[in-house]
């Protein structure tokens, strides 16, 4: 269609409207430093963290574990077994008749190593939740294995090589205390990173955009 | 009357006690030096506590097997 009329003096135009999405993640290097606890989960900022791999210059942003609620079925399992020696026992023995009497010294040793293998088994189950740790640096993405106390998974992801980040929360204890899986897609054979049971995901998810949004990621 | 298959069923109870403990102890102690390489990875405030606990683990299993040896 041909022009008419051009206006020699353009028409003052609106200021364009800056779009600020509601769930704007905080910049991580705005936010203060979290001081860490012993049962810290989730941690801007951390201070007085450092891992194996960490480079002088690089800057940890984001510190998760798995939500503590994780813990509760191992916790249970250890009242329990730390209740039966003078609950559950007494009352197997009254309902077990033996032919002759267990002595004394069996009783006492039996019970000192029932406690010690009760506290054993909550040590081993807590050291490998604490261990089992999700960074996110100015640089990369870090996932840290333990299984089973002796099998060691150190996975990791530059956040330039990161493709696609979406989480996952199900279940009425996901729901609930806020937890789920953040799953992160990487280019090429590096392999795709799973932040289990992490709290707050979307949160999780946000800064990892945001940084990577900086950086020039592939996001 | 005790039937003297008693004494033996508790000789082979204290045997089977005494190398059940060592295994445990033998864990207590691969629980100790995982701990360390743990701590490698991550260096946190919290972890000197951790090792403490596990040591008393450890040394809670050597006593442990000096007692039954003293006592059964």
């Amino acid at each position: 269609m041909p022009v008419i009329f051009q206006s020699p003096v353009p028409i003052e135009s609106e200021p364009a409207k800056q779009h600020i999405p509601v769930n704007t993640p905080v910049a991580p290097s705005s936010v203060p430093a979290s001081k860490m606890r012993p049962l810290t989960t989730f941690a801007v900022n951390p201070d007085g963290v450092r891992f194996e791999t960490q480079e002088a210059e690089e800057d940890v942003i984001l510190f998760l574990r798995q939500h503590i609620i994780v813990n509760v079925p191992w916790i249970i399992v250890t009242l329990i077994l730390a209740s039966a020696p003078t609950i559950i026992f007494p009352f197997l023995f009254q309902l077990v008749h033996l032919p002759f009497a267990i002595p004394a010294g069996y009783l006492i040793v039996g019970a000192l190593f029932w406690y010690l293998a009760t506290f054993g088994y909550a040590l081993a189950n807590f050291i490998s939740w604490f261990f089992n740790i999700y960074i996110v640096t100015d640089q990369r993405v870090v996932d840290i294995d333990f299984i089973y106390l002796l099998y060691k998974q150190f996975s990791e992801a530059e956040l330039s090589k990161i493709q696609d980040i979406s989480y996952a929360t199900g279940g009425i204890f996901a729901t609930v205390f806020d937890y789920g899986n953040v799953t992160i897609e990487t280019a090429g054979e590096v392999p795709n990173l799973t932040f289990d049971k992490v709290p707050h995901p979307e949160k999780v998810v946000e800064t990892i955009r945001s940084l990577t949004e900086k950086g020039g990621g592939g996001i | 009357m005790i039937s003297p298959v008693v004494p033996l069923a508790f000789l082979t109870i204290k045997i089977l006690a005494l190398v059940g403990l060592s295994v445990y102890a033998v864990f207590a102690g691969v629980l100790v030096r995982q701990e360390q390489l743990m701590a490698d990875v991550l260096e946190e405030a919290f972890e000197p506590i951790l090792r403490i606990l596990t040591l008393i683990h450890f040394f809670g299993a050597l006593g442990i097997i000096g007692l039954a040896l003293v006592l059964l």
